[in-house]
Order: structure tokens, then sequence, then C-alpha cells
């Protein structure tokens, strides 16, 4: 909201506070200042001036050497840049002395050789407007020598934010209110409550009834007859223009000042274009309502509307109908002040999408307790500027509802919940009594308040409490830290294993991406895992739709997005959360970690060696690597249309997660130099194989022997088959197995097609002594012949 | 006898000063020391020689092989050391290393989240997490949210066809955490994710990264809020940092705060930075879960507790000066290897 420094001064008087010190009263009470906008001079001391005549500067074409009267008897000679002028004009002079907005100080001085005693002004230059490339020149019957702002006062404004719970701030009357009792200060003058003075009989009472009367509790009409309807004066004017609100006519403008000066919104009827009399009613489903922004609005049973006979004449409390508004040519208008219910407007205005100043104020919930005076005021004003004659105030619907009660406030509850323990009671008494509460009664450690009505936000004791921490501020409660040991929680070991996990990666050369978890559904076939991803009601676009049901989809548009740049060896993970459909409605929610690769195995350097691409062997190193256990991979039979070599990575039982090759022609896609790999992993399942601390296990303190064995076998026997049998054997001198070499001819040439050559190290040792070669013979010997019992393998001897 | 020694003594320095590596070397001793050697056949003659002269020759003997055999042991130190000074040779140290296989980095919003994390935990707070797509009631009912709120409607709010929504804050956690609790003090952070129906641009994004904390026990005060978050932003922005607390309001705590840190830019005059919102649990909040636990655990007239919450997102930005948000979820290896630790 837009505020006036100026026309707060007409409530109270700030000069004793500079404008950053009221900025941070402000900031305090809790209105954040979003900008401060300082216009016109403060200073005396720019003047109005006439030009009496002027010359070409001797050694400068394109300035001037201006004789000018300051008022104060004798010529002043000012070299001016500008060209817009002639003698005789009046521009504003600033005087040496004088300091314009932005500190630009006035000094006499020379100017290329010649004598200038002050400076002469445009509108930009004294904060009153934009550059229009040359002097303001102001109204010929402007007096000379007059102080500048004397005729446009200098002003300050505010632009503040207002939290939803103080609509009372919402108003120049309210915020001086605020800050008179925040400063101490006397609010000027009076309250806008008295009622204005009437000689005309109200005619109209029979002619206004309420049919929703929870929704619009109180509402008030004045007719007022004979107005002429114009141009508002100077006064009205600027005080609008101030706060960014364009000047109409004096009967709108008046409705529009009231609701800026106290916060109650107003709507003024062309009486004569009203047929009938005034029913408060909801609207009838579809009903169409031309509104003064000019469009239509069809309506439903849920807004309330004021009509006439004939149809609805405003959408109440938001926006007035377009052929009863008042124009040039109204003579008689019907003055609306009216309290509507909260809800009800917030309603109407959303589902229309149609907010107004009125409906910000009606739906944040404003006074019941000034619907009159706002009328009165206005009443004031309109007879003032526009003429006429009011009748009385005709008052419906009962009377203003009572928002506000009283509050009982423990001390000591306050005392303790703001750690404030020294906190007296006079002090709190204070603090509330200057915000305008009554106290009913006090015993020693309870005070009894009475609410003002303004202050809809004061319900409840910890409401009380609020005002008093703003008033207090924090730095005057002691800042206290007490260390309290908390049980680790399952999601601290989560977080730990995953953190342990991302700096692993990290050293090993990858880079933690974190992509948006709302996909577009054209990403969705990237996905690792088989997952459904959970689409969204409402996305803000096509991009963003679908919550993700697998990381990958994101780390291969960081790979498009890198490749873009230039960049083709590509080592990627995201650890964080996908979304999964059930089948059975309903979605779950996991943490996992995905892995992308690329490109070559190492960085290029100056050894000018291209390092060789990786292949997905790499990838699955790597994962073994990070996982410390060793994983089964087995392909499954669906690849997935953006997929090749896609494959289940075991641990035993568990599922960890999958890997796969990005297929080529969606490789091709994102210009891909090398080929994609991807993986996703389980967290869960990662977390289940690390248990507790690890146990030693004694070092041997014999040498073992070692026996290769070289084997031809099916080409698609899987490694994990021939893994598995070494991992059973139960020999007693068997100590593990590894395999060294895999040799396949897919020509056929060398070997069958559909065989394949595999070499293992067997390892032998005993735990007592070193072993003979003959006992290591022997073992080796039972090992293969069990082996080609087992697995269809034709060992070479 | 004794001038042959002499000459031959003189051919073995000259041979040994010619000799170029081991072989040569040990070929010079062969020649005059070993068993046919020429010193090993003169020194056989000894026994001719006449007594009166055995004394000197013999000393010249000795002289001869002791020359010969110093002279082969420095040869053989000389060569070592040329041939290790070779070993090196043709080795430009000033080239820059190897990179293995490359550095890697955490993501900068992973590292803030964790420098947080880590300051957090040392003052006694343990981790909660809640999921992202929540029920209306743990987002906003719970949270002392009127149904009408503006938060709630479709404009802002991401919903699911079946009335779930995506969870606008991380205040949520709140409610599962004090929904589940056995017993007071609750004393939780819960970083995690975010929705806001914003479009995306330098400022804001749709998804965004924030972290909850909340406090809740008999007796909790805005003194322990105060010293929390003070000693928090003065461990993340150094010990000097001016930190302020404006009145705010939000629907779940009274009262509510806003809380900056006085920082400087480069080279820029120090600004108040807004970087988090915190508050006193509002009792509604309390009485609301009481009402879904069926007990009073969170008696309102005797818990209170504190609460607060900030972006990460922002905490990046400042901390690392970055001036587009979507540098945070682009990945472009050129901002991500900035921060490589």
């Amino acid at each position: 909201m837009q505020v006036s420094l100026s026309w707060l001064s007409t409530h109270l008087d700030l000069s004793s506070y500079t404008v950053p010190q009221l900025s941070d009263l402000l900031t305090f009470a809790g209105v954040e200042v979003e900008g401060i906008e300082e216009r016109g001079v403060a200073t005396d001391k720019v003047v109005v001036a006439q030009i009496q005549s002027f010359e070409q500067h001797p050694n400068a074409d394109k300035l001037s050497v201006c004789q000018v009267d300051d008022g104060s008897g004798a010529l002043r000679q000012i070299v001016c840049g500008a060209k817009n002028f002639k003698a005789g004009d009046k521009v504003p002079l600033a005087l040496p002395g004088a300091v314009l907005p932005g500190g630009f100080a006035i000094k006499e001085g020379k100017l290329r050789g010649v004598d200038s005693l002050g400076m002469l002004c445009s509108g930009k230059e004294l904060g009153i407007g934009e550059d229009t490339g040359g002097l303001l020149i102001m109204a010929a019957d402007s007096p000379v020598g007059t102080p500048f702002n004397k005729l446009n006062p200098a002003d300050v404004l505010f632009d503040l934010e207002i939290t939803p719970n103080r609509p009372d701030l919402l108003s120049h009357l309210g915020l001086a209110r605020e800050l008179a009792a925040l400063t101490g200060l006397p609010l000027k003058g009076e309250r806008h409550h008295a009622n204005a003075s009437t000689k005309t009989k109200a005619a109209a009472e029979e002619q206004i009834v309420i049919k929703a009367a929870e929704a619009c509790p109180l509402y008030t009409a004045r007719i007022i007859k004979g107005v002429k309807v114009g141009p508002s004066p100077e006064w009205l004017r600027r005080r609008l223009e101030s706060i960014g609100l364009r000047p109409i006519n004096s009967i709108v403008d008046i409705t529009n000042y009231v609701m800026m000066e106290m916060g109650q919104s107003l709507h003024c009827f062309d009486l004569d274009k009203l047929k009938g009399g005034i029913v408060v009613r909801v609207a009838a489903e579809g009903e169409k309502f031309l509104a003064l922004d000019g469009q239509t609005y069809e309506l439903k049973t849920d807004d309330l509307v004021i009509a006439d006979s004939h149809r609805p004449v405003a959408i109440a409390g938001v926006m007035g109908g377009e052929e009863t508004g008042v124009t040039e040519g109204t003579v008689n208008v019907l003055l609306e002040s009216a309290y509507f219910a909260p809800s009800g407007i917030r309603r109407t205005s959303r589902r229309l999408g149609l907010s107004s100043d009125s409906s910000y104020r009606f739906e944040r919930g404003i006074d019941p307790q000034q619907v009159q005076g706002g009328s009165e005021l206005a009443t004031k004003l309109i007879l003032t500027i526009a003429g006429g004659t009011a009748e009385d105030l005709v008052q419906v619907a009962g009377e203003a509802p009572k928002l506000v009660g009283e509050v009982t406030l423990d001390e000591n509850r306050a005392r303790k919940l703001l750690g404030t323990p020294d906190m007296t009671g006079d002090e709190i008494h204070a603090i509330l009594e200057k915000l305008g509460l009554t106290k009913k009664s006090a015993s020693k450690h309870e005070s009894h308040w009475g609410i003002p009505s303004y202050r809809l936000d004061l319900q409840r004791p910890v409401d009380l409490m609020e005002e008093i921490a703003r008033v207090i501020g924090l730095d005057r409660v002691p800042s206290r830290q007490v260390a309290v040991a908390s049980p680790v929680e399952a999601a601290d070991r989560i977080y730990d294993f995953a953190m342990n996990l991302r700096q692993s990666l990290a050293a090993r050369g990858f880079f933690e991406a974190q992509t948006l978890r709302l996909i577009a559904d054209a990403q969705l076939a990237d996905s690792l895992g088989g997952g459904q991803g959970v689409a969204v009601k409402n996305p803000l676009s096509e991009d963003h739709t679908t919550l993700r049901p697998s990381i990958v989809p994101g780390l291969v548009a960081t790979a498009a997005l890198n490749i873009r740049q230039g960049l083709h060896r590509l080592r990627f993970f995201e650890l964080g959360r996908v979304f999964l459909t059930l089948p059975k409605g309903g979605s779950r929610e996991e943490e996992r970690l995905a892995v992308l690769l690329s490109g070559p195995v190492s960085p290029t350097s100056w050894h000018g060696r291209e390092p060789q691409a990786a292949d997905i062997h790499e990838l699955v190193g790597q994962i073994q690597n990070l996982t410390r256990t060793p994983l089964e991979v087995r392909p499954v039979k669906e690849n997935g249309a953006n997929y090749l070599l896609t494959s289940e990575l075991r641990a035993g039982n568990r599922i960890l997660g999958w890997i796969a090759q990005l297929h080529p022609a969606r490789a091709r896609e994102i210009n891909a130099r090398h080929p994609v790999y991807v993986a996703e992993l389980l967290i869960s399942a990662l977390r289940q194989g690390s248990t507790g601390p690890t146990k030693f296990e004694e070092l041997p303190r014999f040498p073992g022997m070692t026996r290769d064995v070289a084997m031809e076998v099916p080409a698609d026997l899987p490694h994990a088959k021939v893994a598995a049998f070494f991992a059973t054997q139960k020999h007693p001198l068997f100590v593990g197995a590894e395999v060294f070499d895999v040799f396949a001819d897919p020509s056929g040439t060398k070997m069958a097609k559909d065989r394949k050559s595999i070499a293992w190290t067997l390892t032998y040792r005993s735990a007592e002594k070193t072993l003979e070669t003959a006992e290591v013979d022997a073992a080796h010997t039972a090992i293969l012949t069990a082996l080609e019992k087992s697995l269809p393998a034709t060992v070479r001897r | 006898m004794l001038s042959e020694l002499d000459s031959l003594k003189t051919a073995a320095l000259a041979a040994l000063e010619s000799a170029q590596d081991e072989s040569a070397l040990e070929a010079v001793r062969v020649n005059f020391l070993g068993k046919k050697g020429s010193v090993t056949a003169l020194s056989q003659g000894m026994k001719d020689v006449p007594v009166e002269q055995k004394k000197e020759v013999g000393a010249k003997l000795n002289e001869v092989r002791t020359a010969i055999t110093e002279g082969i042991d420095t040869k053989k130190l000389a060569l070592q050391a040329a041939q290790d000074a070779k070993a090196v040779e043709g080795i430009d140290i000033t080239l820059p290393g190897r990179p293995g296989s490359g550095v890697g980095a955490l993501h900068p919003l992973t590292q803030i989240r964790d420098l947080a994390i880590r300051t957090l935990r040392r003052m006694g707070f343990a981790l909660a997490e809640g999921p992202e797509i929540e029920t209306e009631w743990h987002c906003f009912d719970a949270l002392n949210t009127p149904a009408d709120h503006p938060a709630r409607n479709e404009k802002d709010t991401f919903y699911l066809p079946d009335g779930r929504l995506l969870r606008t804050h991380t205040s949520s956690v709140q409610v599962r955490t004090m929904e589940a609790a056995k017993a007071l003090p609750i004393r939780i952070i819960a970083p995690g994710a975010a929705y806001r129906r914003d479009e995306i641009d330098a400022t804001h994004l749709s998804v965004f990264n924030q972290l909850e904390g909340l406090y809740v026990n008999q007796d909790v005060s805005l003194g322990d809020l105060k010293g929390t978050l003070e000693y928090f932003f003065r461990e993340i922005f150094g010990p000097g940092t001016a930190v302020r607390f404006r009145p705010h309001f939000f629907p779940f705590t009274e009262p509510s705060f806003e809380i900056d840190v006085k920082l400087e830019a480069k080279g820029k005059e120090a600004r108040w930075i807004e970087i988090a919102g915190c508050g006193m649990v509002d009792p509604a909040v309390f009485a609301e879960i009481n009402k879904a636990r069926g007990d009073t655990l969170f008696d309102p007239d005797t818990t209170t507790g504190f609460a607060f919450g900030l972006g990460l997102d922002r905490l990046a930005m400042i901390m690392h000066g970055i001036t587009d948000i979507r540098h945070l979820i682009e990945n472009d290896v050129r901002f991500l290897q900035q921060f490589a630790a």
C-alpha cells in the first residue's frame, strides 16, 4: 500500500522523525517498508524566479546566461543549459545552500568562466516528475520569491506491506493511530465520527431491503440531491495522485479518498439510474453483471449483489456497475457504506478473478464501527465540494456486528512465553493501553482488557502477548540457549548414509546435480525402474506436469544441457526423492541415487593421449566400489524404448537398482558423442547392506597358493552363475576365486560364436601351516571336478 | 720393479678415467687386481726381490693396490651419481598433474544444507522428515490456515486429482512430528523440498528447498528462539554478524518474526537481507494436533515452542553471490565445478 507522509501528517506531527527513523519505526512494528520515494523538495531555498533576460554564453554554445528575478529585488545571474524557456517565464530556482533530492548541494560558482549564483531546475531535479528535457515552467501567476514547496509541497511515499492480520492499517488514519501508539505522539483533530448535519428527513428507508443478513449485517445509505459533479479540487487530486490513484470526478474521488483516509470502502450510485429500491441479495445462478471495468461477469448464488428492482447494480464490496455509476451528468446520488463479511467477498473476488481496493479491504475485515463514520465524512466532503442537500442516514439490518470482545491476560504466562521474567505489570499495562486497549480490571498477575473495534486480530491472550513482543522488540528479550541432547532419529541415519554416498561419488569425479522433481510427460520414457509417476492436477506448464518416478530423466536433461555447452565427458549423480503411483491408488515416496556416465574414463590432459571411452562395466565398477558388495547384473526382459542392456543390480536377494545404456537413437537426440550409461539405486536397499560396526577377521599367518583355470562355457552363461559356484564351495583349503580373463569371438573364427572362454584364479590357504604343492593340487582337482559337474563348462587342462 | 709398479698405477688410473660404465670398471679391476691381473702378477715376483728392498717394494705394492681400489670405488660412486641424475633427466616438473578420474563436486545446495544441519545438530536438533505429497490438513488446517486462505487456491498450490497437494512448505513436517511424538521435548530440523505454483524466473522456482526447525517443551520462550537463531546465523555467516528480528505474521506462529542478517556484498554498503521466518507455535496448532491425537500431550496451557523456516536456495544464493536461482537447477558443469570442495 502506498502511504503519503504528508497525508499521515494531517493526523499527527511527525516532524521530529527523519524518514529513516520512520521507516525503522514501521519495520519494527511489523509493517515492512518495501520502498521509499521522496518527492519534491523540503528546503525553502528553492524559490519561484522569473527570467528577465538571457543571452548566449560567451564560451559555450550550449549554455545561456540568464538574469532572473528571485524576489529579493536584485537580479541574479544564472548559467543554464536548458533551451525550453523564454523571457518572462517563471521557473524554480535553487539558491546556494539548497540541497536537492539525491543530496545534490547547490553552490555559487563559475561555469566556463561566467558566474552562476544558483541553478534553474527541471521537474526531475526537484523529484516531482519525469525528465521533460528542460526547466519546469511554472504557472504564470506563481508569485516570484515564494518557496517552491509552498506551491508543490514535498512528500515522502512509503510502499508498505501490511500483513493480513492487520487490516486496520490499510488507511492513513489507521497507520497514524498505530504510529501514535508507538511514539506517544497525540492524534490531531476529529476522528470522523460526528454526524453530518442534514436538513432533509430520509425518504429512502422503505426502499432498502436486505435479504442476506449474514453476508451483509450492516448496510447504510444516504441520498444526496442536487450535486454538481466536476473535477475535484487541487488538494483532493493531489492526495489521490500522490498514492497512485487517478482522479475521476469529485464524487468518485471523495469515495476513494475516504477509503484511503479511514479504510471504509464506499460506493456512490446515480440515484436516477436506479430502478426502484435497493435490495441486498445473493445473485441468481448465471445472472449477468456489467461492471465498471467494462467486463461482464456471470454470477453464482454464492455471490452477494446490490440490486435495484431490475438487476444487480454492484457486486457487493467488490465493484459497482457500469450502468449506475456516477458521471459528470449525475445530479442525485445514493451513497452506500456497509460492512460485508470477509469470506464471501474473498470467495467472489477469487472466483471472478476480480479484485479491487475495496474487496482487498473487505476480505481482510474492516472495522464495523467505522461504517457510519465513513458515510458521514463522505457526505460532508460531497456537500462541501459538489454541493447539494443530504438526507438523514438510513441504517438497515440492525447494527454493526461485534467482532471483538474482552481478553484476559495471565501476565506470568506472558513473561514466560516472551522470556522476560523482569517485565512489570505496569509495563505490560502501559503497552496495551497505548495501543488503545482498555483495562477493565487487574489483579496481581491477571488483567482484563477491552479491545478496540478496529483490532480484529486481538481475540486470545496470545494475541496480546504478541502485541507486547512487538512493542518491546526482541532487543529487550535476553538470548537463551538450552542444548538438549536428542536421540538419533531414523532420518539422521538416512541423511548420514546419503551424505557418505554423495561424498564418495564427488571424490570419484562425479558432479552432484539437483534437478526439478516436476518433469514433462515427454521425459517419462527416460525413467528407469519401471514405476509410474504422480501427475499434478494443475501444472504450470507442460514442462512440469508429473512428479518424477525416476531421477534419471533429470540427469539425461542435465547431460543434454552440458553437451550443448560442448562437454562430452559426463559424470553426474543425483540423490533425492521419487514418487510412485500405487496400483491400488495413493502414492509412495522413496529416496534414490541416480548416476550417469559417458565419455572418456579420465579427463584429457597434456599427455596428448585421448583416454578410452568408458563402457558399461566402468559404471558397474563404480557402483561396485560405492556399495562394496558383490553385484549381480541380471538382464531384464523389457528394455524400455529408450534403453539397451537394461539390467537389475542385485546383491543376493535384494534388488539394489537398475543399470542400462541409453539407446543410441535417444543418445543421438541429445547429440551425445559417446555411449551414455545410467543407473538408479534404491537408498533403502543400499542401507540394508550396511549393518553395524565391522567385525575384525584374523589376518592369515601362512602364505596362500594360487591355481588358474581356463574353461569354455556357453556364451550366454551369466557371470553370476560361475561366481555363485565358487562362492558356495566348502573345501577347507579353498579361499576364493576371481575372474581374470574373458574371451569371445562373435565372428566365430577363433571360437564358436555361441561359446566363450573364461579364466579364473583360485586361491588356497590353510590357517595352520604352509601348504604342500600336492595338497593344493588335490584340492584344485576336487573343485574342478565339481565345477564340470555343476556348470556347462569344459575345463582346459 | 718399483718403476714397473709406478707405470702400472698410471696405466690403471688412466683406464679408470676412461671407463664409462660398471662393466668397464670391472674390466679394469680384473686387468690389474684380478687373479691374472698385472698387479697380482708383479706381487707374485715379491719372493725374488732382495731382502733389503722387500720393505720398499712391499710398501709400493700396497700403495699401488690401494690407489687402484680407491680409484675404482670413487669412479663407481661417480658413475652411480651420474646415472641417478639421468633418472629425472627430461622431466619438466613445471607441468600440471595428471587428472586421474577428475574432480567432482557436491551441489552448492547440498553443501549449504549440510553446513546448516551440522550447525543445528551441535545444538541438539535431530532430523525429521515427511512426505512431499501432503493432505490439506497437514499442510494448512493443522497449521491454523483458514479454508479460504489465499495460499490454498489452485492458482498458488499444486493439487493432485485425489485432493492431496504438494506441500507448500516444510512446516507440514512439524505437524507430522507432533502427531507421532511419544513425549516432549521435540527438537527437530527438517530439510526438504516444497512446491509453489510460481513461474520459474531469476528469483523463483516452482520446487525449492527449505529447512524447518521446531522445538516444543514446557516453557520454551522467545528468548530460546532468539538465542538459537542468533547462534545459528553467526555460525553460518561469521561471529560478528548482526541479526535482527522484525515482527511479521504467519498463521501458525504468534508472535511471528522475519529474520534479517546484515551482510556486505563486495564493494557495497552492508544491508539487511531477509533470510528466515520464525515464531512461537500458535496455541491453535497445539489444539488441532491434540484433537488429531486424541490426547493432551501438547497442552496449550503449559506447552510452548518455537518454529523457524528458511529457504536454502536463497541462503546459497546469498552465501555465494549467485545472481540467478535457475543456476541451481540447470547443473551446468561450469557452474558446479566452482563449488568443488
